[in-house]
């Protein structure tokens, strides 16, 4: 195909012009060629930094399990970095990965929007999947979007639920108003969802073959970063545990965040918040429960003074049992609890620690 | 330099309604600036000097406009309100498209053109960053502050599990990661200075946007149904006064679970 370059002429289909605009209308209509030929899912994969070296974000897992089951087609997977990501290899390809594009190249190593984002539309372009999924994390957040709009496609942020009707994807998110989820479809090829970590089961990894790619890419600006720092975040997550001890807004009194450490500390669980206290800089947005925080599913989880906002209330809506504290007899927690304690929140907590201390 | 802030109005309470089409329903709502934009009006008004200028825009209905007010009380010089009929309805998609239309029409060549973090209504957060895509020019997310230097802007951001510092390019699309929960109060002096301030009105055809590039005809995305979630929980509601009483009732809770 010498002196041929992709989609600047209109007078053949052999050199793959990536926009079917520029055909002869005539062909469009001949041939079908407006049809995308769009297929298969490429989801990014997200890697967090472990104790060796780099891991498989949990989110990233979950995707790659569920595109699995959601496609007929093939399976791509993204992932940035150097040589030290080439362990996760057979991981990859044991959640069912057909293809794999690492992307190697200088100052590709260190996550940034914008040429993670022109990257991925190159590799998008190559491909051409009908669906893209990442996880609704802090970067997937802002690189979607990124992405959606480099290559002028429709996102879905935030999904709670993936299905599939062959190639077309409904996706579905909880809506604002009222107890209401929407599904929502996207009208054209790419599809793009963000996905919340723990809306599908981590898959296992099994014995699996799979195709990897370099692709160079150079950035073509300068990434202005003078420092990278690590946040000590403590290991623990709120995703992980088994009993939540929440607060919400009716906690007045700072110190009843103590009294709740003390108190998760002798039952096994942890403190989480809804978004209130998070604004007020009490707890850290690690924290925090709900659409702008994270999605738990504990045994149980005990909301003290929280009103039960439809945000907060989808992030907790996969635990077990629920038990609401809150003075306020119409709040509406109350209508998602097991049990539902109609007192002040601190008073209940304060007595909860004292009795747990006398049973040592 | 200028800075360009974009602002939304949301709805002041939770309890909101949605029409046939999934959409919301704003009338009888009491609205209010979104707290999030609030806050990175006020923070960016922090690093301001002395003849910078401070513009703010909204796309919205008219009623929009009280939004904006608030925005001229809060130190903001001039203020544009983006409202068509045809505007209604835009996905994230959409909306991203008016924004950067207004920018390369009537805001070019910005210093700086801030976000807030995401509307408490909506709360995706993906609009900023779909306008720095389609703009073309550098994003910088979650920003926790903003300090200028002789050799221009340098940002903290603040990804959770990472904090970066990075310099700022003239004309990038900054987020603020944060909220001020108490609000601020604008001065008496600042509201009656508010008052003889600008709104300009702009609607689609001031845009240069065809009709099929803006609101629900201009979305990717479309609402097919939408669900009631309905509770599966066995509700015992046990009022008590007695916080002792309460307390053991959930301590034989957590004990049933061992």
């Amino acid at each position: 195909m010498s002196g041929c370059e992709g989609g600047s002429c209109s007078t053949c289909s052999t050199c793959g012009s990536d926009d079917p605009d520029r055909l002869p209308p005539g062909m469009l209509a001949a041939y079908n060629l407006n049809q995308s030929t769009a297929d298969g899912i490429l989801v990014w994969v997200e890697t967090v930094q472990g104790p060796d070296g780099p891991e498989v974000a949990a989110v990233s897992a979950e995707l790659l399990g569920a595109a699995r089951k959601l496609s007929d087609g093939r399976v791509f997977a993204v992932v940035f970095g150097g040589l030290e990501v080439k362990p996760l290899y057979p991981q990859l390809f044991g959640y069912g990965v057909d293809t794999l594009y690492h992307v190697r190249g200088k100052g590709m190593e260190t996550y940034r929007p914008e040429p993670y984002a022109d990257c991925m539309a190159s590799l998008v372009r190559r491909i051409e999947p009908a669906t893209i999924l990442m996880g609704a994390t802090s970067r997937g957040r802002e690189l979607a979007p990124r992405l959606a709009a480099v290559l002028g496609t429709g996102l879905t942020a935030d999904c709670t639920g993936l299905t599939a009707d062959r190639r077309r994807m409904v996706m579905t998110r909880p809506a604002f108003g009222g107890n209401l989820t929407a599904d929502i479809e996207c009208s054209k090829f790419p599809q793009m969802a963000t996905v919340r970590q723990g809306t599908f089961p981590r898959p296992p990894v099994e014995e699996g073959v799979g195709t990897a790619i370099y692709w160079q890419y150079e950035p073509d600006c300068e990434s202005g970063i003078l420092s990278d720092e690590k946040v000590a975040e403590s290991s623990e997550d709120i995703r992980d545990a088994r009993i939540l001890i929440s607060l919400g807004d009716g906690i007045r009194d700072r110190s009843l965040i103590d009294v709740a450490e003390s108190v998760a500390s002798k039952v096994g669980g942890m403190v989480s918040c809804s978004r209130s206290l998070v604004e007020r800089g009490w707890m850290p947005r690690s924290r925090q429960v709900g659409m702008s925080g994270r999605n738990v599913a504990p045994e149980l989880y005990i909301a003290f003074g929280i009103s039960g906002a439809v945000q907060h209330r989808t992030g907790m809506s996969g635990a077990k049992r629920v038990i609401a504290v809150n003075s306020d007899p119409d709040a509406p927690i109350h209508g998602f609890a097991d049990l539902s304690l109609i007192a002040d929140a601190g008073d209940v907590l304060r007595e909860m620690d004292r009795a747990l201390s006398k049973k040592g | 330099m200028r800075y360009v802030v974009a602002v939304k109005q949301v709805p002041d309470t939770m309890e909101m309604s949605v029409d046939e089409n999934g959409s919301l329903v704003r009338a009888g709502v009491p609205s209010v600036l979104n707290p999030y934009d609030e806050y990175a009006l006020v923070k960016i008004r922090g690093i301001m000097d002395d003849g910078d200028e401070l513009v703010v825009f909204t796309m919205g209905p008219p009623q929009a406009e009280a939004a904006l007010r608030r925005c001229l009380q809060l130190g903001a010089d001039r203020a544009y309100l983006l409202t068509d009929p045809a505007f209604a309805g835009a996905d994230v998609w959409a909306t991203a498209r008016v924004l950067t239309a207004f920018i390369g029409k009537f805001e070019p060549g910005a210093s700086l053109y801030i976000f807030g973090r995401q509307a408490i209504d909506g709360d995706t957060g993906q609009v900023p960053y779909e306008v720095a895509g389609l703009m073309g020019v550098r994003q910088f997310a979650y920003v926790d502050s903003l300090e200028s230097d002789d050799d221009g802007i340098l940002a903290v951001q603040d990804y959770g599990d990472m904090v970066r510092r990075v310099r700022v390019p003239e004309g990038s699309v900054v987020s603020f990661g944060s909220v001020d929960p108490n609000g601020v109060f604008p001065s008496i002096q600042d509201r009656l200075d508010a008052e003889s301030k600008e709104i300009v009105r702009l609607d689609r055809v001031a845009l240069g946007l065809g009709l099929y590039s803006v609101g629900l005809k201009g979305s990717l995305t479309r609402i097919v149904s939408t669900r009631t979630v309905t509770s599966a929980r066995r509700n015992r509601k046990v009022e008590i006064r007695d916080p002792a009483k309460g307390a053991g009732f959930i301590i034989d809770e957590l004990e049933a679970l061992r």
